[in-house]
Parts: C-alpha cells; sequence; structure tokens
C-alpha cells in the first residue's frame, strides 16, 4: 500500500465559526495505481488533497491519519514534511501560470527541489534539469533551461510543473484538475504523457478532476465526493457500468456524449449545500429523486458491496428499518450532548 | 428562411505601437462566411485563440468588423448608424460566460430585467413587470427573488437570470459564448436544457459558441469549426461528428476523452499547440501540426468548399 488516508476530517475558519470541510474520507492508493477524486466545485476534491500534504490555512482543524507506505506523516513536524513533500509526494496545479513564479528562470525553479532534496552537485543538478526536461516531452531542452515561463505557451508551463513535480522520482503524484485550463488538443498530450510517466516510474497517481471524460480516459479506481463526503468507489468499470449511488447516477446522466445525442439531459435539480448549512441526513438527500424518511434523519454508512466498490446510501442497507428506532435516539441523545 | 448571412467577415486588431513601426495585426476573425437559419443552431467550436469568441462580438458589433458583410433579416447591419443599430439590437441579444462579471452586483435582478427595456422604451411600469414576472417564471426564478441581488443566487441560477435578460426584448437570434463553461455538470444539464425548452417555445435561432466538443453537438443542428480566425469546416452535426473530413476537427475528436472507460480508441495526438495569430502559418494555417501535411500545404492556402452534400471544409486533400 502507497497511501493511506483514514478518517480524514477538516474543519476551517470562516466568519468566527468552525465549518465542516471534509467529513470522514477514507481512501488508499496501490503503487501504479491511478486513483480518481470526482466531484464539483465546493465537494471538497481539492482539500482532500491539500490535507494530504497538510497546506492548508493556519486556522484549519485537521484529524484522522495518512500514512506513506508505513510511516504516519499526518503527525511529523512541519520541518520533517518538508523533507516528504516534494520529494516522495508531489503535487501539480490547475493553472501552471500562477503555480510558477515569473522572475524565476525554469531551470532555476526545477533545480529548486534537486538543491532540497538531494545531494547532487552543481554540474549533476544541470544535465538533471535538462534531462526532465526532455523526459517530459519539451524540444530544445538546453536553450529552455534559460527562459522564463511567460515564454512558454500552456501545455509547455504545465510540462514544466510535471518535470518539478518528477524531479525527486515521487512514489505518489498528487494532480488537482491538470488538463482543465488546457485545450482538448494539448490535454490529450498532457494525458498521454501522465500515463508514460507513471508506467515508467511505477508511480501512483490521484487524478482531482471534475471531468468524467479524463476518469475514464486515465483512472483505474474512482472516488465520487459530494459536501466534503465519499459517495461511492469503485473500480473505473464497474462505476461506469453500475453506479449506484443516485448522485453519481445523475452525474453519468447529465454529462453530454459524443455519439449519443438526446435532445433532453438528465439534470439533478437544485444545488449543493453550503457547508454552513449542512443536512443532518444524507447531504444529498434534498437533491435526489429517491430520497426516504430515514435519509433526512440520519447519514447513511458506507457499504462494501463487493471488493471494489462501496457506496454510502440508505438504498442498499438493509438495515434501514431496523435502524429507524436506533437513530431517532441516537439524534436526541446527539442533540442533548451538543447543547 | 435565412435569418443571418456572414460573408468574408473579418477582425483584425491592430498591436503595433507608434506610427513608425510597420502595422501588425491579430487576425481574429479572417474571412469567415456562413449562414443561419430561423430556429436553428449553429455551434462554433475551436480551441482558445481560434477567434471564436471574436465572431460572436464582431456579429452584434461589439467590436467593430474590420471587413465583410453581415445580413441579419435581409438588411446589411454593417452600413447601419448608431440608431438603426440601436433598434436592430433589439433582435440580437447575447449570453455571457461568466455569470458572476456580467451581472452588476448592485442591481437587483428586477432592475437588471428591466434595463432593457426601458432602454427601447417598451411599455409602461406595470406592463414591464407583468412581462419581467411572466419571464422569469420560464426560466426557473420565483417571482419573489426578483428583488434580491445576483450574489444571493447560485452560478447556475446568475446564467438563468442573463438567459432572462438576453430574452426580455423577445429577440430572433441569441449569441452564447460559452454559456455553460462555468457551470458544474449537473447544473450545466439544467441550463442546456433551459436552452432547447426556449428555442421551442421562442423559436429562436442561435449561435452557441463552446470549446466543449460534448456540448456542441448536444445543442446543434449545424456545428463550424475554427482554427486560427478560419472556418476549417462546416456540417450537420450528425455528418461533422460521425464522418469528419478535415484532419484537424479529425484530431480535435479524437483528442476528446470519452466517459466510458469501455472504449479504447486510436488517438491522433496533435504535436505542438496553437501557433499565434499574429504570424499565423502560411498556406494551411494547420499545416504546422497536421499529421498528413505536405509541401503543397505550406503553400496553397485551402479555401472552405463544399466536399460533399453541405458538407464543408477547408482542406486541399479532402
Amino acid at each position: 500500500m502507497l497511501l493511506q488516508v483514514q478518517n480524514l476530517q477538516l474543519s476551517l475558519k470562516r466568519a468566527g465559526k468552525f465549518i465542516s470541510i471534509l467529513d470522514d474520507v477514507s481512501f488508499q492508493v496501490q503503487k501504479g495505481e491511478t486513483l480518481g477524486i470526482v466531484g464539483e466545485s465546493g465537494c471538497g476534491k481539492s482539500m482532500t488533497a491539500l490535507s494530504i500534504m497538510r497546506l492548508l490555512p493556519d486556522k484549519a482543524k485537521l484529524a484522522g491519519e495518512v500514512k506513506v507506505g508505513s510511516e504516519v506523516i499526518s503527525k511529523l513536524s512541519k520541518k520533517k514534511l518538508e523533507k516528504i513533500r516534494g520529494n516522495q509526494i508531489s503535487m501539480i496545479f490547475q493553472d501552471p501560470l500562477t503555480s510558477l513564479n515569473p522572475l524565476h528562470t525554469v531551470g532555476k525553479q526545477i533545480e529548486e527541489a534537486l538543491i532540497l532534496h538531494t545531494n547532487l552537485t552543481k554540474k549533476e543538478r544541470k544535465d538533471r534539469v535538462v534531462e526532465l526536461l526532455k523526459e517530459v516531452g519539451l524540444p530544445r531542452a538546453e536553450e529552455m533551461v534559460k527562459e522564463y515561463p511567460h515564454q512558454l505557451s500552456g501545455g509547455m508551463r504545465q510540462r514544466i510543473m510535471i518535470a518539478i513535480a518528477m524531479a525527486c522520482r515521487p512514489q505518489l503524484l498528487i494532480c488537482d484538475e491538470p488538463t482543465t485550463a488546457l485545450d482538448v488538443t494539448v490535454q490529450a498530450q498532457i494525458l498521454e504523457l501522465m500515463n508514460k510517466l507513471k508506467q515508467e516510474n511505477d508511480m501512483g497517481i490521484i487524478m482531482i478532476t471534475h471531468d468524467l471524460g479524463v476518469v475514464a480516459e486515465v483512472c483505474n479506481r474512482v472516488m465520487v465526493m459530494y459536501a466534503g463526503k465519499v459517495v461511492e468507489e469503485a473500480e473505473v468499470n464497474e462505476l461506469f457500468q453500475r453506479p449506484r449511488h443516485p448522485y453519481t447516477i445523475g452525474l453519468l446522466e447529465a454529462i453530454p456524449r459524443v455519439g449519443e445525442r438526446k435532445r433532453t439531459l438528465g439534470s439533478i435539480p437544485g444545488t449543493v449545500p453550503s457547508p454552513q448549512n449542512l443536512p443532518i441526513g444524507c447531504r444529498f438527500a434534498d437533491r435526489c429523486k429517491d430520497a426516504m424518511e430515514i435519509c433526512r434523519q440520519a447519514q447513511p454508512k458506507t457499504l462494501q458491496l463487493t471488493d471494489d466498490h462501496r457506496v454510502a446510501c440508505w438504498l442498499y442497507d438493509e438495515r434501514r428499518e431496523d435502524l429507524k428506532d436506533d437513530i431517532t435516539r441516537n439524534q436526541e441523545s446527539k442533540t442533548t450532548l451538543s447543547h | 428562411m435565412t435569418l443571418l448571412e456572414i460573408k468574408n467577415l473579418k477582425q483584425h486588431f491592430p498591436i503595433s505601437k507608434g506610427f513608425l513601426s510597420e502595422k501588425k495585426y491579430v487576425k481574429a476573425v479572417d474571412g469567415v462566411s456562413f449562414t443561419l437559419n430561423k430556429g436553428e443552431t449553429l455551434g462554433i467550436v475551436g480551441e482558445s485563440g481560434c477567434g471564436k469568441s471574436s465572431l460572436g462580438r464582431s456579429i452584434l458589433r461589439l467590436a467593430e468588423p474590420t471587413s465583410g458583410e453581415i445580413k441579419f433579416k435581409g438588411q446589411d447591419i454593417l452600413k447601419f448608424n448608431r440608431k438603426q443599430m440601436k433598434n436592430i439590437r433589439k433582435d440580437m441579444q447575447i449570453v455571457f460566460q461568466d455569470p458572476y462579471a456580467s451581472l452588476n452586483p448592485r442591481s437587483t435582478i428586477r432592475s437588471i430585467l428591466e434595463a432593457p427595456l426601458k432602454i427601447h422604451g417598451i411599455g409602461n411600469r406595470e406592463e414591464r413587470m407583468k412581462l419581467i414576472e411572466s419571464l422569469v417564471e420560464k426560466i426557473g426564478i420565483r417571482k419573489d427573488q426578483l428583488d434580491n441581488y445576483p450574489h444571493e443566487f447560485s452560478g447556475g441560477q446568475r446564467q438563468r437570470i442573463g438567459i432572462a435578460r438576453a430574452l426580455t426584448l423577445n429577440p430572433d437570434l441569441i449569441i452564447a459564448d460559452e454559456p455553460v463553461s462555468a457551470l458544474d455538470v449537473s447544473v450545466q444539464s439544467q441550463v442546456l436544457n433551459l436552452f432547447v425548452e426556449l428555442q421551442k417555445e421562442f423559436n429562436l435561432s442561435y449561435i452557441f459558441i463552446s470549446h466543449d466538443l460534448s456540448v456542441v453537438q448536444h445543442i446543434s443542428d449545424r456545428v463550424a469549426v475554427m482554427y486560427l480566425g478560419k472556418i476549417v469546416e462546416l456540417a450537420h452535426v450528425d455528418q461533422l461528428y460521425q464522418n469528419p473530413l478535415h484532419p484537424y476537427t479529425k484530431s480535435l475528436l479524437s483528442a476528446l476523452p470519452i466517459p466510458d472507460p469501455s472504449q479504447k480508441r486510436e488517438r491522433i495526438i496533435l504535436e505542438g499547440d496553437l501557433p499565434s495569430p499574429i504570424n499565423p502559418p502560411t498556406g494551411c494555417a494547420f499545416h504546422t501540426r497536421c499529421p498528413v501535411a505536405t509541401s503543397d500545404c505550406r503553400t496553397e492556402t485551402p479555401a472552405l468548399r463544399e466536399k460533399q452534400f453541405g458538407h464543408w471544409a477547408a482542406c486541399i486533400y479532402v
């Protein structure tokens, strides 16, 4: 197991109050595997990535365990964590222009990671930078070292970001919407490059995206998030062929597909609840066409349907009838506790 | 019935500084021609910088075109003066991409929607309110939300308000410039469905500009593919997606990630990026990235020709 995330809980301070951003997020990534995290804006997919790296604002409350290999990194000091960030785990962000420093040459920015994490000599570093630029498919690598980000196109900049992330041969690469700002033809180039690098280095990749097309193209497993919770996770073919959670089903019906023309697309009524105002029950209940009484009263537990498919939905929970009374009792005690 | 006819439209933006230096232009739109029928949707698709937004804006004369002809309802609107133009704009409206930037944050929805009616002196206040109220119901906003401000609405709702504003004057043509790009999938499908419903109800014609090939396929009757300011292919939507002729369209379609992991396809992966529109390549502008280009493509500029019935392409090898 490369990465193990257990019960991640994250709250951020907004206007003097802590609001829950992530609730009980758990997942794993194996070596050589790509895990996709999908969901709409505000579902917490980027925050999950930032929590693993602990790149969070000062006032954040984070609980849960993050393990890389056998090392628990969620308990490490900032100093020690820095040894891991950019070394064992790297990250690529959506917008390559704002993630690169406009005042430094491309070469210098790639070299930075090597200075921090390796004992290479200056000469060796220079060679390694050129080698990395070639590896990510950039032409005229020797000259590009001396160029600045504004001299490059969007696709080239994203390749530079990948070169920086790959500098120390990480075991895990976290990509947050890496192709969203790029055109389709350039997106195809970048996705191909990432697949190539994954195979050559036997890395694990976490691919955060809102694009189900990208997921189908590059992921082995997919995790669907909604309002800070994991609602479904499955092997990629399984998820597209047998989606179980009503939200996943709705998402798959809402995308227009090339080659298939329907005049009306499926749609999910309403909008995502705001984190300040989350319901007690299932967070999707208000928009769900299959919502039952119990969905509004209690949060569904995560059920393991098969080895490679889990879902958090009352529809599949046979205990929902028996649990009814327990739940009302639980809620009463909870409300008394919180007072 | 033809509503709009564009002939050889050019939109060149000067970029040189100082009057002594040689004049340079960005040829954002470089000789585009097409027609649009009443009740029809023409999708315009292309990558960033291909000129699709500039084309939309120059049709409305939001930016003055360099040359060409725009015939709207049989009249050449490029010859219109300000007053005539104001009058004809009632019939041609636009919906913008960013629902956050295109609504005035200091105005209520009521005054945002009333503004176009006031400008064109339509009805008295009471009549205007009646019209607005019936309109917002159609687009799924409640009457009692009319006195709220834009920030009180979600992105999808704001885009609905933007659509309602375009509809207040009962136009014939709506140019929609990336109207769903800023929205999440579940909301995007709501807004796309709304576009389809409104078209049926008001017999609207759309020019639907988007970079998203699957959205364009969903909404359009005919599709034009643009590359560096020119239309490289134009056809009925099914023809274009099932039997693309131009190598650029082919590679664009093959690059599109398909949301179905069981479908594995042969990919044509293009090299490099879109060349700069300041110094576009000679001959066919696509020859620098084209997988089948020959030396002829460097010198010969291909014209957009009808290669099959209703299927136009600009490539010398098609």
